[in-house]
């Protein structure tokens, strides 16, 4: 795209950030509302799994699911980059 | 063409140090922040290390390009087939079957180690192997 | 000015490195630097008034935990993320060596005329 429709295509985003964060000025720090699923796992985790990390206790007990596609992304991360950068035959 | 006398010796002196603490962070994963993720980088980045101050040849010679590709294969097959040991004996798919045990010691929290160091060889492995082979490029430039 | 108002400025700062720069390694930070932006709005969303981390104490046994603790729900999915960022980065560079190998020049100006 030219100069021009580049400037005006970069004032249009700087101005609606700009009144994103000024609409959101006073957004509520500190006072989440929905806490069900969070007292279920600071309560029962300990039970459950026998874990004191409860961070770990989440993403290796409850959703170990999760942790096992992560693992398979970075592999087929890394098959990637050895693919593409093999070199000559 | 690696880096200066200074940058070598304290290198080889701070190596080993790196990866204790990389196996710390893995092995504490349960207990204290940490985990596989974070343990396995340390350890990989211990091995870039090596690579930036003694050169790539000399480093490939101790860490091999294939022997690093089957740790990283191992990792991730060890992590399905403890999924998969976890259905013949009954429980479901990634479930605990081993005993809770004292929360607070290592032997703690059942699958959850096994996890963590299986996830730490394959991360650390995957980000070697990625350094070696941006490094390694001999394509048309 | 709480730290969600600090991700959002963050974010706009990444925006404008991916839109205005017209070096290609310049815009993969812009997107690295929008992840991270994306992290940090997460992370300070779960926070609680007077809130410890999220790890009980050695002694605990049993029973349930009488100290505030800040929400871990979020803490473990940005795990996730993380990851998913070195993979984009990782990718991101491997292409952008091919491209050099074939086109001689990393400017997105003098790329869009190639073809």
């Amino acid at each position: 795209m030219s100069k021009e429709m580049k400037k005006v295509f970069f004032i249009i985003i700087i101005l609606a950030m700009a009144i994103l964060f000024i609409l959101s000025i006073d957004i509520e720090y500190g006072n989440p509302k929905n806490l069900d699923v969070t007292n279920y796992y600071i309560n029962q985790g300990l039970h459950d799994t026998g874990a004191i990390n409860l961070v770990a206790a989440i993403y290796l007990g409850y959703r170990a699911y999760d942790t096992l596609i992560e693992t398979i992304v970075l592999f087929v991360a890394v098959t990637g980059v050895v693919f593409y950068l093999r070199g000559k035959r | 063409m690696g880096s200066s006398k200074i940058i070598r010796t304290i290198v080889q002196k701070l190596f080993p140090f790196i990866v204790l603490f990389g196996l710390y962070l893995i092995s504490h994963g349960h207990l204290s922040p940490g985990g596989g993720f974070q343990g396995g980088v340390v350890i990989g980045t211990a091995i870039i290390l090596l690579a930036l101050s003694y050169g790539i040849e000399k480093t490939e010679k101790k860490f091999e390009n294939k022997r690093l590709s089957m740790l990283e294969k191992l990792g991730i097959l060890t992590f399905i087939f403890l999924g998969f040991l976890s259905i013949f004996l009954g429980h479901s798919f990634l479930g605990n079957f081993l005993p809770l045990g004292k929360p607070g010691q290592i032997a703690s929290g059942g699958l959850m180690l096994l996890f963590n160091i299986a996830i730490g060889i394959e991360v650390a492995a995957g980000v070697s192997i990625i350094f070696y082979a941006l490094v390694k490029y001999r394509g048309e430039i | 000015m709480n730290p969600i108002n600090i991700s959002l400025l963050v974010f706009m700062i990444g925006l404008y490195g991916v839109i205005s720069k017209n070096n290609l390694i310049k815009k993969i930070m812009g997107l690295t630097i929008m992840n991270g932006s994306i992290v940090l709005f997460f992370i300070s969303i779960g926070y609680r008034e007077a809130g410890l981390a999220p790890i009980l104490g050695k002694g605990t046994t049993g029973g349930i935990p009488t100290t505030i603790f800040v929400d871990p729900v979020p803490q473990a999915l940005m795990l996730t993320a993380i990851v998913i960022s070195i993979s984009i980065t990782a990718l991101a560079l491997a292409l952008i060596v091919r491209i050099y190998a074939k086109y001689k020049t990393l400017d997105i100006q003098q790329l869009s005329k190639e073809r």
